[in-house]
């Protein structure tokens, strides 16, 4: 069965911690995000909000995209399709000639291109409607990333963007496989990109979301998370076309699956870990996986109060009276909504875990019942790994990746 | 390995400008008038074109029953959202909790709460009087809609949005029906929902594709889109277990396909090959003729470009046919909804197919001779036993969608076929 699941055979990745695999892997070693100051010269943040998000550093485009085409596209169309072409290089894979209809896309945006829509905005409202940039509009839409993906690298099969909150990525990651699966396609991008524009960070600390210091998934006393931008995107292939080209997989995809907790109110979490837990356990079910067979769970817990509850209750239940496998939480590093967190599940799949001990950066909240593996060094490279996120507003995601 | 099932739709809902319901937009769109004209959505004094196709207020019931939900607070998106999912259900014979079977929803949006967003935004900006109420923001994402049905209803299962632009109906629709096939659930809610909004009215407007008039899809001299907002929800489920549990099937959706062109942002693919795949791919996925298809639900926003490009899709894959096959724009009815068009549209056709009368292309001047397609206009085209239509959606960045559905209560298509008919009409007995 996991032989003929479909397979990761690349991944790149733009954000706070580097613009290369190498740089986030040494970021998830030293286990601490790389954040900076936001501008709050607008006067939108509260005085005593959240001063800081994991906003990455300028970025060359120029390896990766015509200067042309660079200048016209947002941020996160830019972070999406650099991610992309780093994927392509990294699996070793040499797009043909011309647009290949057997290559989908699938991108998961939260709030979409939002400095070009704030700038839309504010021409429309300062100088009238007649001073909107047309071009600005083009790149304002939630698919513009992969639309631009697909225009940049011909991946011209089912394109797909999605929206799925904090659990956004492992949707975009279950729409992906399920088109693979389906064979509607025989490769596919699967991934995330976001922008955190200075309005926005100010909105999410209005919302209470953001941590005020270091974000603690699980943590006591845990006050939020980090606002991440960039973008992440993994290649996958069917197993036949990884195996035609003789590609080497980082990572199987043996399940994806989700739910929805419908006690969540429209900006928070809910109380329906026994709901959740309920899905979970008939997506595992259905693709033949048992949880003595999970030695690593890749948490999307994030330091959000709600979120985390949630999450530890969700893992709780779908083990019952069983010990956990070690959990971790990389979000702590990677941020939420734009960071490499499914590149830090693969990252946690070769047995590289965050770093360092969570003992030395925060108190573990003994309400929750998890133990964090942070900074572990594990017997064995974990063989298989379930990664969940639980979103505000109801939603989850959810897959198991297998070692190859 | 067995068969995947065959989908039926067991129910459906819809909000348009013609109104809020089924009967309302059937009535509109077989009038042959358009509810496109002036509206107060949005202040268009300033914009350069002033027509649009605005739902109008709500039936008074419907703040009552969803009370629970906060009517007031929620986004237009949602509510459209909302109340289409719970005709949808009531037509399906499904009440929220599903009966034990395992739901989950399949969503469209481009913008979710765009329009409360600028609210907010224009209050924080001093443009407007009012508090800046972050319950303007709650619903900002684009998410939104697919959450409160799924919130609104008890699903559990799996929720995803789409917001591949004006093909994300198209898409949402395919992504359920997968989901039904697979077996990944019992029951999928597919849909859509958009409300008018500055950003696009704005947007389109800087594109110069918004005709200043109603719009005139495939008509010489047409100049452009006109917007719309409302919203729809199908009910999926396997046939089968529909017919096992004495409900209704209405159609069946038969087969989807998806493509990117991987050309443009804006401008589609001029020889329609993306669009051509995906159409083609619904044809074979549902295992269908060309022949068998007996009118086309087309994108047909009005644009030249895009009917132009939609033109040469149908060509390629109906070949000498394409110019036979009746098509029809319910974009100039109702404008086009943006991520909820494939949602509307697809119920647009299954009405269609049940009454086998395709509605009118609103609009009058002749059909462009570049895009020479057999445009039902002046009033409706009624059709002999029609057995299958196409719904297509193109969208923004190449992103393609086409839907095809097989009306189920007339003994065609493959042998089991009858025995379908015979169930259904025992259900309706």
């Amino acid at each position: 069965m996991s032989g003929d699941a479909p397979v990761v055979t690349g991944w790149g990745s733009v954000g706070s911690c580097g613009h290369e695999v190498r740089a986030i892997e040494a970021a998830l070693d030293a286990g601490a995000p790389v954040l900076r100051e936001v501008d709050r010269s607008a006067g939108f943040h509260r005085a005593d909000g959240a001063r800081t998000a994991a906003i990455p550093n300028p970025i060359s485009a120029a390896p990766w995209i015509a200067p042309m085409a660079a200048r016209r596209m947002s941020p996160p169309s830019r972070y999406a399709t650099i991610a992309a072409r780093q994927a392509l290089a990294s699996a070793g894979y040499r797009a043909g000639e011309g647009p290949d209809p057997e290559f989908a896309v699938a991108i998961a945006t939260t709030f979409g291109p939002a400095s070009f829509t704030q700038r839309l905005l504010d021409q429309s409202f300062d100088e009238g409607p007649g001073a909107i940039s047309p071009m600005l509009f083009t790149e304002c839409v939630a698919n513009a990333a992969p639309a631009q993906i697909a225009i940049g690298t011909g991946a011209a099969g089912p394109n797909h963007a999605v929206s799925a909150r904090e659990a956004g990525a492992l949707t975009a990651l279950g729409r992906a496989v399920r088109l693979l699966r389906e064979g509607r396609a025989r490769r596919a991008f699967a991934g995330n990109a976001e922008e955190v524009t200075p309005l926005l960070h100010a909105l999410l600390d209005r919302f209470d979301a953001l941590a005020r210091g270091t974000a603690r998934p699980f943590g006591a006393g845990r006050d939020g998370f980090h606002a991440a931008e960039g973008a992440t995107v993994l290649l996958l292939e069917t197993a036949a076309a990884a195996r035609d080209r003789g590609a080497e997989p980082r990572a199987r995809v043996v399940a994806v699956g989700g739910g929805f907790d419908p006690t969540a109110s429209p900006v928070g979490w809910g109380e329906g870990a026994a709901t959740l837990a309920a899905e979970l356990r008939r997506t595992l079910d259905r693709a033949g996986v048992a949880l003595d067979g999970i030695d690593l769970v890749v948490s999307g817990a994030s330091g959000s109060v709600g979120g985390d509850r949630l999450e530890a209750g969700l893992l709780r239940a779908v083990w019952g009276d069983r010990p956990l496998p070690p959990v971790v939480a990389p979000k702590a590093v990677t941020g939420e909504y734009g960071g490499p967190f499914l590149g830090a599940a693969l990252a946690a799949l070769k047995g590289r875990l965050p770093g360092p001990a969570p003992g030395a950066l925060w108190e573990l909240d003994p309400d929750l019942g998890i133990e964090l593996a942070h900074g572990r060094t594990l017997a064995r490279p974990p063989r298989r790994a379930l990664v969940t996120s639980v979103a505000s507003g109801g939603a989850a995601a959810w897959a198991v990746l297998d070692a190859p | 390995m067995t068969a995947p099932p065959r989908v039926a739709v067991t129910g459906f809902g819809v909000v348009t400008a013609w109104g809020w319901g089924v009967d309302a937009f059937r009535d509109g769109l077989l009038s042959g008038e358009t509810a496109i004209g002036p509206f107060g959505r949005i202040d268009s004094a300033e914009h350069a074109t002033h027509v649009a196709a605005q739902v109008p207020d709500p039936p008074p019931g419907l703040r009552g029953r969803f009370r629970a939900q906060r009517w007031d607070r929620l986004s237009l998106s949602d509510r459209f959202a909302l109340a289409a999912a719970a005709e949808a259900l009531d037509a399906a014979g499904l009440a929220p909790g599903f009966g034990g079977r395992r739901a989950g929803v399949f969503f469209a949006s481009s913008t979710g709460g765009m329009i409360e967003s600028e609210d907010y935004y224009r209050r924080l900006r001093g443009l407007d009087e009012g508090p800046a109420a972050l319950r303007l923001l709650a619903s900002q994402q684009v998410s939104g809609p697919c959450e409160a049905v799924a919130r609104a209803f008890g699903v559990t299962g799996p929720t995803e949005t789409v917001s591949s632009a004006c093909a994300s109906g198209a898409l949402a629709l395919s992504d359920a029906w997968t989901a039904v096939r697979s077996g990944e659930v019992d029951v999928a809610l597919a849909g859509g929902a958009d409300s008018l909004c500055r950003t696009t009215y704005g947007g389109f407007n800087s594109l110069r594709s918004v005709d200043p008039a109603p719009c005139r899809p495939f008509r010489k001299g047409r100049a452009g889109l006109s917007l719309g907002e409302g919203g729809a929800v199908l009910v999926l489920e396997p046939l089968e277990a529909a017919l096992e549990r004495g409900a209704r099937p209405r159609a069946i959706l038969a087969g989807a396909g998806a493509s990117g062109d991987a050309h443009h942002m804006t401008a589609p693919d001029p020889a329609g090959r993306g669009a051509a795949r995906a159409i083609g791919e619904a044809l074979d996925a549902a295992g269908l003729d060309r022949a068998a298809i007996a009118f086309v639900n087309a994108h047909g926003t009005g644009t030249p470009l895009n009917d132009a490009a939609e033109w040469q899709a149908l060509r390629a894959v109906f070949g000498a046919e394409a110019g036979r096959v009746p098509l029809t724009s319910t974009k100039a009815s109702i404008g086009h909804l943006l991520g909820a068009a494939g949602a509307v549209e697809a119920v647009a056709t299954l009405l269609a197919l049940e009454q086998a009368a395709v509605p009118p292309t609103p609009g009058a001047g002749e059909v462009d001779p570049e895009a020479p397609v057999r445009l039902v206009a002046g009033g409706p085209l009624a059709l002999d036993a029609p057995r299958a239509a196409l719904s297509i959606n193109l969208g923004f960045g190449g992103c393609n969608g086409a839907v095809a559905f097989v009306r189920c209560d007339d003994g065609g298509g493959d042998a089991a076929e009858p025995q379908v008919a015979a169930a259904a009409a025992r259900a309706r007995r």
